[in-house]
């Protein structure tokens, strides 16, 4: 009863500063929008660069003085740039590539990483920290060990290089997942537990789905690093048709120029298919504990 | 290691049992993927190996002449350390700001969450070159805004004050990305937490220090280690931008490792300097590590 | 059995048994399939390959061409890891850097005996300065390269200034680009080289960095020579006529030179190459070439450079290898680039035939190209490229930056012998003089 009128006095309190709230909360949206329209815009004038480089003409691009908005708009641009090297069939490769990746991710990653998250057990911490120690190789260090060893197998010109490492989990999200598990109060795991559920139960039915968030930045960075990935597609392709986008994007740097002008429009179109996937993979990364009401 | 495992309760052995398993298919590929280069690496680094002729074994003459007469060797340490004091805290800082106001729950906030992804999602060649654009000092964005209000822009990449600064203000372009994964961390903070500071009458700035940021300490954590092994790593824009200069002032070690290896032919040096970085990384990281117990708050 | 096996039915086995055994005969003389890896280019672009392999293999039945088109900006990582690794090399390929080499295999006899090519049929200066190594033959020179003066006619005119001949000096080149400079425009009279010891540092009279048998800098990178070389780029820095480095790193990608303010007209001369001459004729610049500028009484070098078309010294089909490699880089092959897309042949008979051919600026070209190159020397001395020129960088940066004053250039240069020298001491016992 006591509880009750605490609560209902607070509603009465609520209700009574709504008004001034409501005027607060109207000032405060103005001034966040006012500050992240500045913020956007500052962020986004190296991209608008981009884009108006990619209608000009090439002795427009480093005139003087130079202009903002170009006068006479080439959108053949992008009509020679698509037509110079396959670059849609390039980008359904890198489609297909980060498709693969995505799965290899989603299925070892949250194992690994619930492994680590909830589990006690011998030299934990110097396995944790060796699998740290993983992201601090320089890339270029494992090139001819890798190549090797991908020849020895008959590997070479195919896409398994390029995909294998993500079905064996990826220690950066590891890492991430592990210490998003380790946010997850532990009594939800238990009340799983005495309502039957195993170990692996508990980690598909509990903790997976609050994972979401982390699950999401999975999807969308294995999806940024796989479609830009330049040095692997490089070595371990051959095939002409086979190159991913991040290949084909670097056939605009010539020996001796580099064709600004097609370069920054297809690098531009190149990345709409991530950002279509981001826009509509981000409301999965609002959400996990924030949205439901467990007591602590 | 037998008689750990004999002290263990039966209970504490099945956690363990599923711990392992768990790691498994980490372990393999960890074996494949990186202890199999990585002791390559290790044997390469002692000898003498041009990648042309086979290497010739001289045991750790490369570890002697990089600690005792090698100044490149120095001053790309010199370089890299200033990068990383420079770019990790504002990276840091600004990530956990950038997030903060994209967590707000404002219509079209979905909008400016892909609007600030978008720099973190082009390729390093491409940044690379539209920077080197962008930061020019006679024709460049930045510079043409500067003179517009009456100042003379530096010359930034090839200043040998900015060029440093210069190769840190990009990768700060780029925390839209880091920001992404402070906004995930954000939403395991319950809400309930918030709800019950406010009818304490917490104000924002209260909440804040009580609230989020004790609870975001795994992700910090978490940013803290991927950052500083992230600028620890800083090469691409040396190598496209710079070519380390002017006066090395970008010449930073993976670029030093790069130069050596593929262009100095001396793979077995670069290979010494590989897991010179890989120890440097290590120890930062197991001091961070190590101090994480007293600041990182789990649940539980 | 008699019904299954009558005589028309061992008839039609024996016919059958005779027709895979013909078939498993022809099978063993199936084509032999050659590796190639090439680089798809403005000069040599994707079509113009597909062309070439379309044109050998008509020509060769039993050769196919298994062609790997790449990307250039990650060619040589590709190449240092297959070598490294030992394992996976093609055919045929680009050697361009000279530790490769040992790697390719000795095509002296089979030039030699060839009677459809022969050396002579090169540029000679191309052809022994990329195509020869330690007096064997070891792949074909592909393509020409070459560096040289570019002049905007219309910025001349209109600057009210004389165009350059090919007698003129580097102070002339100053002078006039101090004449040429205009503020108001954002337009500078010429650029600055981009590094030392190219053309115009031999032009004036500088020798190589380090002597013959590769085993001192003194004397070399700091001699007379070489002061006055260094003092004529103080004084060149210091006239105001050159964009900062800044300007020339960032718009010449990979340092090959500032083509695009060039073209925008806010240049009035750059030293440039012929893939940039393709570039502004493209674009519709009005320009002319001349070599760069040199003191009379010495001899005229040229930077230039061509790629070395090579065969792996492990090949197993050395002689089919040789067919293609003869074809792709002999007239054939450079014919169908230079038609397809805009290749310079290292062939004299098939660069006459050049579209532009009779164009002035082109006639301005092929006037380099039987200068004494630079790379005479460059190209067979690794330990430059990789470490000494390294050590001598901080001398380049400081006057370019304008951080000396004139007379400091010899005690800069000076204090560069040290760790010069110490560089070609770690380097030459390990690559080799």
């Amino acid at each position: 009863m006591r509880i009750d009128d605490q609560a209902l006095s607070i509603q009465q309190q609520l209700r009574r500063s709504g008004a001034r709230r409501r005027r607060q909360r109207l000032v405060g949206h103005a001034l966040v929008y006012a500050v992240m329209i500045f913020l956007a815009l500052l962020f986004m004038l190296p991209i608008f660069w981009m884009a108006s480089t990619s209608l000009k003409l090439p002795r427009e691009i480093f005139a003087w003085p130079p202009e903002w908005i170009p006068s006479s708009p080439q959108w053949g641009n992008y009509a020679e740039a698509f037509g110079k090297y396959p670059l849609g069939r390039y980008m359904l490769n890198s489609a297909i590539l980060v498709a693969a990746n995505i799965i290899g991710g989603l299925i070892s990653v949250p194992i690994i990483a619930y492994g680590f998250a909830r589990f006690e057990f011998p030299f934990k911490h110097v396995l944790f920290l060796l699998m740290l120690s993983t992201m601090m190789v320089p890339g270029h260090i494992k090139l001819i060990p890798m190549f090797w060893l991908y020849q020895k197998l008959g590997l070479i010109d195919t896409y398994w290089p390029l995909i294998l490492p993500a079905y064996f989990g990826n220690p950066f999200f590891i890492f991430l997942m592990t210490q998003f598990m380790r946010t997850i109060p532990r009594e939800l795991d238990d009340a799983a537990r005495i309502d039957g559920a195993g170990a692996w139960g508990i980690l598909f039915r509990i903790i997976i789905p609050l994972c979401r968030p982390a699950l999401t930045v999975v999807v969308v960075f294995t999806f940024v690093w796989v479609w830009n990935d330049f040095l692997e597609p490089i070595i371990f392709l051959r095939d002409w048709d086979s190159y991913p986008i991040s290949v084909g994007l670097a056939f605009f740097q010539g020996r001796y120029s580099v064709e600004w002008h097609l370069f920054m429009g297809a690098t531009l179109v190149s990345i709409i298919p991530i950002l279509v996937v981001y826009f509509f993979a981000q409301k999965h990364l609002i959400g996990g504990l924030a949205s439901i009401g467990i007591k602590g | 290691m037998l008689s750990l495992w004999r002290n263990m309760t039966t209970q504490e052995r099945r956690d363990a049992k599923t711990g392992y398993l768990a790691l498994s298919p980490w372990m393999v590929g960890f074996v494949i993927f990186y202890a199999f280069p990585i002791l390559a690496t290790f044997y390469f680094s002692l000898t003498q190996w041009t990648l042309v002729d086979p290497p010739v074994w001289i045991g750790l003459d490369n570890y002697v002449r990089m600690f005792t007469r090698d100044p490149l060797f120095v001053s790309s340490l010199k370089a890299t350390t200033l990068f990383v004091a420079l770019s990790l805290p504002l990276k840091l800082v600004l990530g956990l700001m950038l997030a903060l106001l994209l967590n707000l729950k404002i219509p079209g906030m979905n909008i400016f969450r892909t609007v600030f992804f978008i720099p973190a999602v082009i390729s390093g060649v491409a940044v690379s070159l539209m920077w080197i654009w962008f930061l020019n000092p006679d024709t460049g964005v930045v510079n043409t805004l500067l003179h517009y209000v009456g100042v003379q822009g530096p010359y930034w990449f090839w200043d040998l004050n900015w060029a440093l600064p210069s190769v840190a203000i990009m990768s700060i372009w780029k925390v839209g990305g880091a920001a992404i994964i402070y906004l995930a961390g954000l939403q395991n903070i319950p809400a309930h937490l918030y709800e019950a500071a406010e009818i304490d009458g917490a104000g924002k700035w209260r909440r804040f220090w009580r609230i989020t940021l004790p609870l975001l300490t795994p992700t910090l954590f978490f940013q803290l280690i991927i950052e500083l092994i992230d600028a620890f790593k800083i090469f691409t824009e040396a190598f496209v931008i710079t070519k380390g200069g002017p006066l090395k002032a970008t010449y930073f070690f993976l670029y030093y490792f790069y130069e050596e290896a593929f262009r100095n032919f001396n793979m077995g040096y670069a290979s010494a300097l590989a897991l010179f970085l890989l120890v440097v990384i290590m120890g930062c990281t197991v001091f961070v590590y190590r101090t994480s117990g007293r600041w990182v708050y789990y649940e539980n | 059995m008699k019904l299954l096996f009558n005589r028309k039915t061992m008839t039609l086995i024996s016919v059958l048994l005779l027709l895979i055994v013909s078939i498993g005969g022809a099978a063993a003389q199936d084509p032999v399939t050659i590796t190639w890896w090439t680089l798809a280019s403005a000069e040599s672009p994707e079509p113009a390959i597909r062309a070439v392999v379309e044109a050998f293999e008509a020509e060769h039945p039993n050769i196919k061409i298994d062609v790997t088109i790449m990307a250039e900006s990650a060619y040589g990582d590709l190449m240092n890891t297959t070598i490294g690794a030992g394992e996976g090399a093609p055919d045929i390929a680009y050697f361009w850097e000279t530790p490769w080499l040992p790697h390719t295999l000795d095509i002296t006899d089979r030039l030699e005996a060839d009677p459809d090519l022969s050396r002579d049929d090169y540029f000679e200066e191309y052809f022994n300065n990329w195509a020869v190594y330690n007096d064997r033959v070891v792949g074909l020179p592909f393509t020409v390269g070459a560096n040289f003066v570019m002049y905007n006619k219309d910025v001349f005119d209109d600057a009210g200034v004389d165009y350059p001949t090919a007698d003129w000096t580097p102070w002339d080149y100053i002078e006039i680009a101090k004449a040429l400079t205009d503020p108001d425009k954002r337009r500078w009279g010429g650029d600055r080289p981009r590094g030392p010891f190219r053309a115009i540092w031999r032009n004036i009279g500088a020798t190589k960095p380090y002597s013959d048998d590769s085993t001192t800098v003194e004397g070399y990178i700091n001699g007379p020579d070489a002061v006055a070389a260094y003092t004529w780029l103080w004084d060149l820095v210091d006239s105001g006529a050159t964009p900062t480095p800044a300007d020339i790193e960032v718009l010449g990608t990979e340092g090959t030179g500032p083509v695009d303010l060039f073209i925008a007209g806010r240049l009035g001369m750059a030293t440039l190459n012929n893939g940039h001459m393709i570039t502004a004729a493209n674009a519709g610049v009005n320009f002319g070439v001349v070599p760069e500028p040199h003191v009379p009484g010495n001899e005229r070098f040229v930077h230039a450079w061509a790629l070395r078309a090579s065969i792996w010294a492990g090949t197993e089909h050395p002689d089919e290898a040789y067919e293609f490699l003869s074809f792709w880089a002999g007239p054939e092959g450079q014919r169908i680039n230079m038609e397809i897309g805009a290749l310079m042949p290292s062939l004299p008979a098939v660069l006459e035939d050049y579209p532009d051919a009779e164009a002035d600026y082109f006639q301005g070209f092929m006037g380099v190209l039987n200068a004494t190159q630079t790379a005479e020397w460059r190209a067979t001395h690794p330990c430059w490229r990789g470490a000494v020129i390294r050590a001598v960088s901080d001398a380049w940066d400081l006057i370019m930056l304008g951080e000396i004053a004139r007379d400091e250039v010899q005690a800069t240069l000076d204090a560069m012998v040290e760790p010069a020298q110490a560089a070609l001491e770690e380097c030459v016992p390990r690559l080799g003089g």
